[in-house]
Order: structure tokens, then sequence, then C-alpha cells
């Protein structure tokens, strides 16, 4: 399968349309003009691109959930509670594990399960079975944006469903949607399904309809090192403006450490600017989300929303565009909707408490310069092995291990880097792999690591990674022995 | 004494492979012999694996919510394929939402798990509960 950045044909787009559109029942409820119309109908304060610019231009940070439960009216309930209670900026509707493989046999199992024992039996909110319709009474009950956010290898009928129900932004892409959501897909696959995804978010975009979309930022949510996920973040946006997608939200996950966290954000919205126009897409409005710590929760609701909080800070103190907030029972997985709003709540306590804060600590411009070089060295591989073209240069960077994401359940990814957390707290690389830093970056990553070693007396090691991994739930930072 | 083998990995259309790592290295590190089928791993998968490597054991993960559903019937299966008596484990975040851990394990134990494991389990106790199980005296 041959694969290149370039905008797909109308022909080619409405040949795999047709095909698309079969792979479930409710595909035969999508009207493309129908369903642009009925953006145009939208009030303002229902779009995610406006709110999100807007917010760019206040430096103001807003606070999103996730959310999503089996039934409609449930769902519904849920958001509203969401929105009401816990002063939701943003709303999400999370989608089911099942649609997300494009199992809606087994979605449809789950809603009839759901129904018979009066309970979600699903993780998420099945919109493929639900339809176009279904999805319209969600845009419709409420008053803010809404946003589907999911984790689908191959989201061309979702997308369908999802555009023309009236979301008005779409998370995942084609590397982050594919190497830490699947055990066995080609990532050429999804990098070919997801330009389907951004063609049609681009043809929206033409009819006036500017739909936001989202790559999917903290990838494994383990000890992913900055440029690791800034490198996936660049790309992403380089492969959806090239399909005409003009409003991008660029993702990250915090790692813990508050300087390398404000960093991490200060630099993913400046690189992802300066290779989009560095590339020739000059009308791109980039935003940035931080996502509250992704790895495991402590089991005490007390000490979670510690957790919470200290993710809230870093969203305030980097100026991120948003942020999305977890909840006190997330040890426990999906939470019930007074949890879900506590965190809401909590988190909206720490921003407006920080917000007119700036941080200026020592070694932030070192921090940002150390990652803006790493994802150089990352991104310009990409190009160099694409012989300029990034959709081929991604395939062949994850081949080569050039782009080796922890803790990713993809086949195609070549797990060699290893991470772990330097004395400070710093997500750093242990062990390279194939990742391709200068020598000064490699010694320095080391060097930083070498350093908690020696403060721990033992080895740097897997063990050390382990120790890291399972650190915040039992209320520490760095894993020590 | 021979190695006791073990058949892990993490069913139904769950993707979450870090526990999964951890476990893999954790399991071999304590002298078992592992299998690992990593993620989204069906029923007739572990079972033709425990099969086809003589398992002592099949530990099932699951991280996001559908492990009711994923898990129904996989000691009857089980049983059909010849494997009856085979320990069966269970753990992680096996239902949706928060629940009373008490009832949930009665729930499985009631499906067939010999064990069922909350969220958050240590690997170590694990591998404390299967040297117990398979009778390993160190």
């Amino acid at each position: 399968m041959e694969i290149q950045n370039k905008r797909m044909s109308d022909d080619e787009f409405n040949a795999i349309r047709a095909q698309v559109l079969t792979q479930w029942p409710t595909g035969k409820e999508v009207d493309l003009q129908e369903s642009i119309d009925f953006h145009k109908k939208l009030p303002k304060n229902k779009i995610f691109s406006l709110k999100l610019k807007e917010a760019k231009d206040k430096r103001i940070t807003l606070v999103q959930p996730r959310a999503g439960v089996a039934l409609i009216k449930e769902h519904i309930e849920l958001l509203t509670y969401l929105q009401d209670k816990g002063g939701a900026d943003l709303l999400p509707t999370t989608i089911d594990s099942y649609t997300r493989q494009n199992r809606y046999e087994e979605a449809e199992n789950g809603i009839s399960e759901s129904i018979k024992s009066g309970k979600s039996m699903l993780n998420g909110f099945p919109a493929v079975n639900h339809g176009v319709n279904g999805c319209r009474q969600i845009i419709e009950s409420l008053n803010v944006p809404v946003q589907m956010r999911h984790g689908t290898p191959d989201a061309r009928l979702l997308a369908e469903i999802g555009f023309a129900g009236g979301f008005t932004s779409y998370e995942g892409g084609g590397i982050s949607y594919n190497i830490p959501y699947a055990k066995s897909v080609l990532l050429e696959k999804t990098i070919l399904d997801w330009q389907y995804c951004d063609r049609l978010a681009g043809v929206y975009e033409e009819a006036g309809i500017s739909i936001n979309r989202e790559p999917f930022g903290p990838l494994t949510g383990t000890l992913v090192p900055p440029c690791i996920s800034h490198a996936v973040a660049i790309i992403e946006s380089l492969l959806a403006a090239e399909q005409g997608v003009k409003n991008i939200t660029v993702g990250y996950g915090q790692c813990g450490n508050l300087v390398q966290d404000v960093a991490a954000i200060g630099t993913l919205e400046e690189l992802t600017e300066e290779y989009l126009h560095k590339y020739g897409y000059n009308d791109v409005v980039v935003t940035t989300v931080l996502h509250q710590w992704m790895g495991g929760f402590p089991q005490d609701e007390a000490k979670a929303f510690g957790v919470i909080s200290w993710g809230s800070s870093v969203a305030a103190l980097s100026k991120a565009t948003k942020v999305i907030v977890k909840t006190p029972h997330e040890a426990m997985g999906v939470p019930t909707m007074e949890a879900n709003a506590q965190g809401l709540r909590c988190t909206k306590q720490v921003i407006s408490m920080l917000g007119d804060q700036t941080l200026t600590a020592a070694g932030l411009e070192q921090e940002k310069r150390i990652i803006s070089e790493e994802t150089r060295c990352i991104v310009d591989k990409c190009f160099e092995l694409g012989s300029g073209d990034i959709a081929l240069g991604a395939v062949r960077a994850f081949q080569a291990g050039v782009i080796d994401v922890p803790f990713a359940p993809s086949r195609y990814n070549a797990g060699k880097m290893l991470p772990a957390r330097d004395n400070n707290g710093a997500i750093r690389i242990l062990n390279a792999g194939a990742v391709p830093l200068s020598k000064e970056l490699l010694d320095f990553n080391k060097d930083m690591i070498e350093e908690r070693a020696k403060f721990e007396k033992r080895k740097a090691s897997f063990q050390m990674v382990i120790d890291d991994v399972y650190a915040i739930s039992k209320g520490r930072l760095v894993g020590r022995p | 004494m021979s190695k006791k083998t073990l058949v892990i990995g993490v069913i139904g259309a769950d993707v979450h492979a870090v526990g999964n790592k951890i476990l893999y290295h954790a399991f071999t590190e304590a002298g078992f012999e592992v299998v690992n089928l990593g993620v989204m791993v069906s029923q007739e998968e572990y079972i033709a694996a425990a099969i086809e490597s003589n398992a002592d054991a099949i530990v099932v993960s699951s991280l996001y919510g559908h492990g009711e559903l994923d898990c129904r019937g996989m000691r009857e299966k089980c049983d059909e394929a010849g494997l009856k008596g085979i320990l069966l484990y269970v753990g992680g975040n096996i239902v949706v939402g928060k629940q009373p851990f008490d009832e949930v394990e009665a729930r499985f134990r009631t499906m067939g798990f010999d064990r069922v494991f909350p969220p958050g389990t240590a690997p170590e106790t694990t591998i404390q509960a299967l040297k117990e199980d398979l009778q390993m005296t160190n």
C-alpha cells in the first residue's frame, strides 16, 4: 500500500464514500448537503472551532470532561448534568470500545443488554448504531459545543455520522488512533483512512463549516517523552492541513514535572505552527489541549483530587487552550456523573486561581530548547525517510523505530525506546533505540537518569520504569525503591 | 521442578497494553513460562494457546469495563475444549463504573473464575495466588 501526503481527489473520495456509507444501515441516513445546512443553523455557542479561537485569543483555559453511556436519553442526561453542575465549557461524546473496533453487532448487543439491565453495559456512546438523528438529539439538547472522542483506527463511518449528526469537533488521527489503540492494523491503512476523515472535514470547511480536528496527544499515556508525542502531533497536523482542515488542536498528556509540562505545551504550539508555515499551510488556527495525568490513579478519592489539581495547575500555567479532566473514580474505571462533575469543579477552581499567573521558573527556557531540538531531530528525519513526503516518512519512521511509542500495543511500533524519570520527575530517554537524537541530546538524557540512579543507589533498568508506572497511584511521582 | 506455564492477555476489544507488558515481565521474573497473547484476545485464542502450550493457568486482564460481556461463557468453553478444571483468573477494571468489589467478585466467581482481582492489584499478589493454587513450594 503506497501512500502520500496529497489531497484526496474528489473521485477517489466519492468512491470510498459510497462504500463507507454501506458499512452499517445508519450510513444511509447521511445526506451531505442537508448536514451542511444543519450546521449552518447551529448557534455560535455550539461551535467548537469558534469557542477555541476565542479562548486562544483571550489566553484562557476551557474545561472538558470525558463521558459516554450506551443509551441516548441517559447520555443526554449525563452531558446536561456535566454542563449544568460541572460547569463544562466543552462537552464530549466518548464512543464505546466495540464501535471503536467497528464491531457494530456487538455494540447493538450492548445496547439491548443496557436496556435489559437498566445500566450502561457499554463504556461509551455507540454513535454509529444510534445514527444521525440519535446524534442530533444530543447536539440539540445542550448549550455548549460537543466533540466526538474515541480511539477508532477506521473512523470513516463514525466521522460521516458524527459530522452529519452535528458534532463540531472530532478527535483522532492516523497514527495516534492506531499505535496506542490497535494491535495489528497497518499504519498505511490508518493514515489513508484518516486522510478520508480529514478530507471530509475539508469538504465541510469548503462549505463554510469549520470542524475542529484534534490529534490524540497522550498516545499510550505512559511515560511518553514530549518529543515523541510532539512529533506525532505535528505530522498529523500536516496530514490534516493537506486535506483542507483549518482548525486543529494539538494535545499533550501531563508528565508530572511542572517545568517540563509547561515547556511542552509552549513548544507544542510553537513547533506545530512552525512546521505548518514551513510547508505552506498558512491559514490554520492551532490551539492546544493538556490532558490531566493519563496513567494509573490513586484509589482514594481525596488523593485522586490531588492528582487532578496538579494537572489543572499545569493547564493554567501553560496557558493550554483547554484541559481534559479526570475524575476521582479514575482508578475504578468509568465514573458516575457526580464524580465526573466533581473533577470538573475541582479543575475550574484551580484554573481560576492560577489563570493570571505565568510561570517563569529556572530551567524553563532550557527545557523548551531540549524539547524543540529533540522534536526537530525526529520530524526532520521523518521527512528525510519519506524523501520529502511526510505520510510516507511517518510509515517508514515507525518501521525504523525513529518514532517509538513506549508501551504501545501495536506490532508496527518498535518498542525499543525505554523512557524513565530523572531525579526531578521529568521524563527522559534511558535507551533511545532508533530514535535519532543528536549525541548531545542523548548524553543529556543519559546524564539526567544517571543522576537519579546514583541517588537511588541502583542501576537504571526496566525495574525503574515499572516503579515509575506505579508511582502516582502509590502517592509519588518518581518510583523510588 | 519444571516451570509452570501461564497464558496471559487482555480480553475483547480492549487495547490497554501497559499492565500486560508489566505482568509479562513480572511473571517471567517470578519463574513462570509465559505465553503472552497481548491485547484484543478472544476467548478462543486463550483456549487454543492454553491447549497448545499445555498451560497450567489462564490469566485474563480487562481494563475497559466490558469484562462482564467479554468473559461470559469462558469457563464452559474451556470445559468443552478439554480444559476442565484449568485455573482461570481475571483482574483489572472488569465492570463499567464503580461497583462494590465483593459483588463484582461474586458475579465473576459464579461465571467460573477461580480468582478475581480488583483494580490496581500488584503483580506480587497474583504471583502469590498462583503459587498457592498451583501448589508451588517456593
